[in-house]
């Protein structure tokens, strides 16, 4: 063999090894990590957002094209000791941001200890205020709690309503919004009576006699989750308050509610996304669908779309900052505050503190076995049922 | 104080050995600072159990209370971490003057009766919004301080913490055991009413045990809201300071003085590093298969086994 030869061959060989080595780089998947609680007291909302989270991969690496993500998850157990214990572990698998949280209790620990790994971390989870007035800047948030404000007062304003009662449950979250929406309107002149609840009730009637012997409201707004509602609304169809609608948030207008309370919701309002059965409009709505789906052979639900738009969010944000090269120099970071897009939940811009301050939720109804969106008019799929309630 | 040799270098591994080795490790020191966290109410729960005669199921009113005033100092009142945590210690012993009442009711009434007490100090601390935050709590609580350019809020510096706090409650829980008070107190344990005829006054007695097994717990609260900086009503008063503690003491071994620890750590250690990787979702139930099995083969705990184990060995050598 001569010299050409051997130079031919070995340059062979380096070129072959070098298409392999690109074909690695370029095949490189980039680790995500989602802390989540998937067991304990937060598992059925978390294996929700979850569910988004893993649709979110499934489409980005479907879309594309460059990069693809891989996910991998760690159950915090719905304890804050367990959540830091979780990001910890993540960021020791080499992670290069962490998605997913639940409960302000524990995404406000978690995304601490992000922060001192320096891993940015996004939530749909948690709206307690004090989550973005830490100064962490690698902390991101999709929704908050002004967003459901704005839509509880909005659909009032639509009502022209003068007064409300708002019954709510001492647990943060409720609570906090339930003073929020009380502070608002009262600004604008509404009569407001306030009834707090300990979590662990379940028989309301006292609380509904009140407000039908004394508050004598047009209107009773609900802050609390599935089983409060079921308890309220079980209370009111027993006492019939002289009320022209039922107005709850979270957990209320959803699918499930509808399978399982058909004689309980007729005409109660509850915030949500989309309407049900789902109609997407959008190309990213449909291939959301479309995805979850194959993925879960069900009807997408809110706790879906929230994890699917904050891990698309996040994604495309490691896909930009990796093909400028900034990936571990706090680029994520950089490119998710630059974030200004259209989503499922609508547009999400990020303030200086990680909010995004587009939320705005919407309010649906529940019509004939299905959920309508009735406010706001530009996103409303129905005519909103007023006045009317279950009873 | 007398420290067998095999206790000192226990002591020595714990403070040199732990950090050197694992300390790089972030995820193993959370795990251990937790599982210490759990031993340290584990070890207070015992001490009121095995010296007081009570068993309590309202611990978490004073590890939330002893959070809640440690946090409360810190953040209102700009003082240091340290003297915020013995207060907060403190301030548990003061919660649980509301508790001597119930010191009169024996069993199973008195441990529903320290759990009210614990549902009642929860609604105080959601209901007093304006001190205490209310439901939504209090963010950003005060971390550990530097010492001397080392950065005790770190993995490293909050184990050492804790570790120090925890010898330090083994060393009085000692001090109290072989004391006079300590042989009343067990004298109690075989019959109450004779040791009150030697004229033992079992009430005070068993209400100082009150008042040490909440101040270890209040310090425990305290130390955790510096670790977690973060503090909310539902977290700091939930039921798992209390079922937690009690099942790492049982598989310990609650009749001695280290079992406690050690049951905390083991169960917590083997249930997250070895069950929880077997089985992601369901590894509680190998820890509670193995916590029966624990109590049907010995009764006594791990440290029995562990000292029955070791017994054997040397008589066979």
């Amino acid at each position: 063999m001569d010299w050409n030869c051997i130079i031919r061959s070995k340059l062979g060989l380096a070129a072959l090894a070098l298409s392999l080595t690109a074909g690695v780089a370029s095949a490189e998947e980039l680790l995500v990590g989602a802390e989540i609680p998937l067991t304990g007291s937060l598992a059925r909302v978390g294996s929700g957002m979850n569910e988004g989270i893993s649709v979110a991969v499934e489409v980005f690496n479907k879309t594309n094209g460059k990069h693809t993500i891989k996910v991998i998850t760690a159950d915090d157990e719905s304890a804050p000791a367990k959540a830091i214990a979780a990001v910890e572990k993540l960021a020791g698998q080499g992670v290069v941001a962490i998605t997913g949280g639940y409960g302000s209790n524990n995404i406000g620990p978690a995304s601490d200890a992000a922060n001192k790994l320096g891993l940015p971390y996004i939530t749909s989870g948690g709206v307690d205020d004090s989550l973005t007035e830490r100064g962490i800047k690698t902390f991101f948030r999709i929704n908050n709690t002004a967003g459901y404000r704005k839509a509880m007062v909005g659909l009032l304003a639509d009502m022209k309503v003068k007064s409300a009662s708002v019954i709510y449950s001492t647990k943060e979250a409720t609570a906090d919004l339930a003073k929020d929406v009380q502070k608002e309107l009262t600004a604008q002149g509404m009569t407001v009576g306030m009834h707090a609840f300990d979590p662990a009730i379940t028989d309301f009637k006292p609380i509904i006699n009140k407000i039908r012997l004394q508050d004598k409201s047009e209107v009773i707004l609900m802050a609390g989750y599935e089983n409060d509602y079921v308890g309220i609304l079980r209370a009111a169809k027993v006492l019939k308050p002289d009320v022209k609608a039922m107005i709850g948030v979270w957990s209320l207008a959803t699918p499930k509610m509808v399978a399982d309370f058909p004689d309980l919701m007729p005409s109660v309002y509850g915030t949500a996304l989309l309407p049900f059965p789902a109609e997407f409009k959008s190309a990213d709505g449909k291939l959301f669908a479309d995805a979850y789906k194959k993925l879960y052979n069900k009807e997408p639900d809110y706790l879906g779309q929230f994890g699917y738009v904050q891990s698309m969010i996040l994604f495309e944000a490691i896909a930009r900052a990796a093909d400028k090269g900034t990936l571990k120099k706090g680029g994520v970071v950089e490119e998710l505050a630059k974030t200004d897009r259209e989503t499922l939940i609508g547009r999400v811009r990020f303030n200086d503190k990680g909010d995004n301050i587009n939320f705005v939720h919407r309010m649906g109804q529940h019509q004939n076995g299905k959920i309508a969106i009735v406010w706001p008019s530009d996103a409303a799929t129905g005519k909103m049922n007023f006045p009317g309630v279950p009873w | 104080m007398y420290v067998s040799k095999t206790g000192l270098a226990v002591i020595a591994a714990a403070y040199i050995a732990v950090p050197l080795v694992l300390g790089s490790n972030n995820y193993v020191m959370s795990l251990i600072v937790a599982s210490m966290i759990i031993g340290g109410i584990a070890l207070a729960w015992a001490l009121l159990g095995n010296l007081g005669g009570m068993v309590s199921f309202g611990h978490s009113a004073f590890f939330g209370v002893g959070a809640y005033v440690s946090a409360l100092l810190t953040m209102k009142t700009g003082m240091p971490v340290f003297a915020a945590m013995l207060l907060g210690g403190v301030g548990a012993v003061v919660a649980s003057l509301v508790m001597l009442p119930v010191l009169r009711l024996k069993g199973p009434y008195f441990a529903l009766a320290i759990l009210a007490y614990a549902h009642i100090f929860k609604i105080i601390a959601t209901e007093w919004s304006s001190v205490t935050g209310g439901s939504a709590g209090l963010a950003s609580v005060p971390r550990f301080p530097e010492l001397m350019g080392f950065d005790l809020s770190g993995k490293i510096g909050s184990y050492l913490i804790i570790l120090t706090v925890l010898l330090a409650f083994v060393a009085a829980y000692r001090a109290i055991r072989a004391s006079h008070y300590g042989i009343a107190l067990r004298a109690m344990h075989d019959s109450e009413d004779a040791t009150r005829v030697v004229g033992v006054n079992s009430t005070l007695l068993k209400a100082l045990m009150l008042f040490v097994s909440a101040f270890m717990t209040g310090v425990v609260g305290a130390f955790n809201v510096h670790y977690i900086n973060f503090l909310e009503p539902d977290y700091a008063f939930s039921g798992l300071w209390v079922t937690l503690p009690i099942v790492a003491a049982i598989f310990g071994g609650y009749r001695t003085i280290l079992g406690p620890l050690v049951g905390a750590v083991t169960v917590y250690l083997v249930d997250q590093l070895i069950f929880k990787s077997l089985i992601p979702s369901g590894h509680q139930l190998v820890l509670g298969a193995l916590l029966v099995a624990m109590i049907i083969f010995s009764p006594g705990g791990l440290m029995p086994l562990l000292r029955k184990d070791s017994r054997r060995k040397h008589a066979a050598a």
